[in-house]
């Protein structure tokens, strides 16, 4: 049934800022003829929290604890960038220990991260089932997150110029228990995911982003590696100890030999990056050297250091959703001059355009989860507006739910 | 592990040396910076390049033609009399350690806070070149899509987020320090 | 195979559940009310999964030993701590906290230290359970 025949008018629907489909608040506007997406709008910034403006009445230090809260699962790639500007605006080196340290953290934070994305993909197309099985391995994760930093999600664990918690020998028997359960739990998942019927008919062919689109738009991470674009900040470049470690680029060809660009190639990409990642942690816990775990233990000290800094540094690091980059002038007061935070989704944002483009409207959640979208990473900076702003009080917002209520038992 | 390199890749003082041999005088200043990392003592570079304004677009012309760059993201910085907007590319990438990174600042002054686009050479950079504009108030001359990307349609005119003068955002701020007794 | 999770779903449905079914068997009505029984001995609860060594709950504070030098203060990321001059002591506003422990590792006398009390959630920010000092 060709469009033509019916009708030639193309119609709106807007998707979100709030919607069953979206996990976070964002909006896109969809122009649609029939079933099919003819055009694509984006509105960003439901969620602005103003974090680089609350940084202007913080030092260094506290600004850490700051960039953790940016979001819930890059919870260790936003510090660890900050902490990476800043060492290398100050000119700090990091003792051997902690830059393997950091590393481990890093990789664990990929693999919740990157199991996480992969059972909310499977309830994007409505497979629930899987949803479940993979976040009882992330359950397993973050357990072990928990006991390597203290707490399950802000993992408090990054501290300027090293980290804040060593991993002595008696809690290596516990990470390589849980290492083999996550190798163990990797080959079901990968069947599951690669095999399966039904995950083959809703990602093939669907969402395609072009070599050329991903390097045009400035795409990141695994949404740029599964089409076909060799960039990954952990190979690019030295920094942490992974010019030490045995690491190559995930691309979908080293599984299939082909690459398409389409929703199964990225999840092909994310789940070869979760072996990955368990092969890197043992590299670092067999190659670990002795020695210290921060340059400068004594805060107050490292404090008087950066105020005495002029002086600017960038730190990039490959989050499990791509390369995050964080801008740092220091002007030889408390709190640095400028702050700026690059989250991966931003560069994320134009490659759905492309992607979602001549797709079917029930493709839109999964397309959209492909490129493991953090709007609260994206934005951050708003101010409300004391002219127009309103506010509702507790006995106010009870009052109209059970008004509400009342209007729709009659 | 020394870093392989491909045909026509440059290091970084071949880059900044093909720079300054083109643009002499419009490149006011040119510093590279090495860090080590890990057991290996591995380096990477990062190259500072200050830039004329008239020069801008030329630059990324001649960057776009060496190898398509990365454009992660545009930072700016407001120095009371001019406006520094930062272009943070990297290049080289796709080899093991060979990456570069290229910071490229351009000043501008207050009075007239305006640059080209650069979405007709990489499309990508619109969302950075939109956020610039809502938020420090740059004007980017021929940008494709001039609305608001992340501040609301109702922000009032002439306040910029970023700026450290009357038209930031001070009157708009609450004190959310303050602990009630 | 075409349908992969088919054998994991038949294997789930004799293992026994993950959850640890916290405070109670079936959910109470009031939670609150559910631990305030609790705490005069009239319910029984369903204990919780033990924390982590070194996990980061409850600050707690040794008085005799603070000196006062409010160092605490300057690295507080979220501003939870008060300086009371008058008596070179300090208070904690536990409804600010976000347990990063930061103030543990900077205090020079190490008076404060993390506890592994987690059930703090409360409507009053002030009440006496969520002030330290």
């Amino acid at each position: 049934m060709s469009s033509e025949a019916t009708t030639k008018t193309t119609y709106h629907i807007p998707i979100g800022p709030i919607h069953p489909a979206l996990k976070e608040p964002v909006h896109f506007e969809f122009e649609i003829s029939g079933e099919r997406i003819i055009d694509v709008d984006v509105k960003l910034g439901h969620v602005h929290r103003a974090v680089e403006w609350a940084s202007r009445k913080r030092n260094p230090v506290q600004i850490l604890y700051l960039a953790e809260r940016i979001c819930g699962i890059c919870s260790y790639c936003h510090p660890i960038a900050f902490s990476l500007a800043v060492e290398a605006a100050a000119d700090i080196e990091v003792p051997e220990r902690a830059e393997y340290l950091r590393v481990i953290q890093g990789e664990l934070e990929r693999i919740t991260s990157h199991i996480l994305w992969a059972g909310v993909a499977a309830h994007e197309i409505g497979f629930d089932t899987v949803l479940f099985l993979t976040w009882e391995i992330r359950e397993k994760a973050l357990d072990l997150t928990e006991y390597l930093t203290g707490n399950r999600v802000t993992k408090g664990i990054t501290m300027i110029g090293g980290v804040r918690r060593d991993i002595t020998k008696d809690m290596i028997p516990r990470i390589q228990k849980d290492l083999k359960f996550f190798k163990d739990n990797f080959q079901k998942l990968a069947h599951i995911f690669l095999d399966d019927k039904t995950f083959k008919m809703r990602s093939q062919n669907c969402g395609i982003l072009t070599k050329e689109d991903a390097l045009k738009l400035c795409a990141v991470g695994p949404t740029t590696r599964a089409s076909g674009v060799k960039k990954d900040v952990r190979v690019d470049t030295s920094y942490f100890a992974y010019g030490d470690l045995d690491i190559d680029y995930i691309t979908p060809d080293k599984l299939t030999g082909k690459i398409n660009g389409d929703v199964y190639d990225r999840i092909i990409t994310r789940l070869l990056e979760v072996k990955q990642s368990i092969e890197l942690i043992e590299q670092c816990i067999d190659k670990m050297p002795a020695g210290d775990i921060v340059a400068e233990p004594k805060i107050p000290k490292l404090l008087a250091q950066l105020k005495k800094v002029n002086g600017e540094g960038v730190g990039r690091h490959e989050a499990p959703r791509g390369e995050v980059i964080h801008y740092v002038k220091l002007t030889g007061e408390d709190a640095p001059y400028t702050w700026k935070v690059r989250a991966p989704t931003y560069n994320n944002i134009l490659p759905w355009i492309p992607m979602l483009k001549g797709e079917q409207i029930a493709d839109i959640p999964i397309v959209a989860a492909s490129t493991d979208p953090c709007m609260s990473c994206t934005n951050r900076v708003a101010i409300v507006n004391n002219g127009k702003h309103y506010e509702l009080n507790k006995e106010e917002l009870h009052r109209l739910s059970v008004e509400k209520t009342r209007r729709l038992m009659r | 592990m020394s870093p392989k390199k491909e045909n026509n890749q440059k290091n970084p003082e071949e880059l900044v040396k093909y720079f300054k041999d083109e643009f002499k005088t419009s490149i006011r200043s040119a510093e590279i910076k090495k860090r080590k990392a890990g057991s290996k003592k591995n380096e990477t570079s990062t190259i500072w390049m200050k830039v004329e304004k008239s020069a801008f677009k030329d630059v990324i012309k001649h960057l776009v033609d060496y190898q398509f760059p990365h454009l992660p993201v545009v930072s700016g910085n407001d120095l009371g009399k001019t406006i520094e907007l930062i272009y943070h590319f990297t290049v080289n990438y796709g080899t093991r350690m060979n990456e570069i990174n290229l910071h490229i600042s351009v000043d501008l002054p207050k009075s007239k806070p305006e640059i080209e686009t650069i979405c007709d050479l990489i499309p990508g950079a619109l969302v950075t070149e939109r956020e610039k504009q809502e938020m420090l108030g740059v004007k980017i001359v021929g940008i494709p899509d001039a609305r608001k990307l992340f501040l609301p349609d109702d922000w009032p005119e002439n306040i910029y987020p970023w700026r450290r003068d009357e038209t930031g955002p001070e009157k708009y701020y609450k004190n959310l320090h303050e602990v009630k007794k | 195979m075409g349908f992969s999770m088919l054998g994991p779903v038949f294997k789930q449905m004799f293992k026994k559940p993950w959850t640890n079914k916290f405070p109670a068997k079936y959910q109470p009505s009031s939670t609150t009310k559910y631990l305030e029984a609790v705490g005069v001995g009239k319910a029984k609860i369903n204990p919780p999964i033990p924390t982590p060594p070194n996990f980061r709950g409850k600050i707690k504070y040794d008085k005799d030993k603070c000196i006062g030098c409010n160092l605490c203060i300057k690295v507080c990321p979220c501003g939870a701590i008060e300086s009371k001059p008058e008596e070179k002591k300090i208070k904690i506003y536990l409804a600010r906290c976000c347990f990063c422990s930061q103030c543990n590792d900077v205090c020079p006398v190490k008076c404060l230290s993390m506890g592994d009390e987690f059930l703090l959630a409360g409507t009053d920010p002030y009440s006496k359970e969520l002030i330290v000092e």
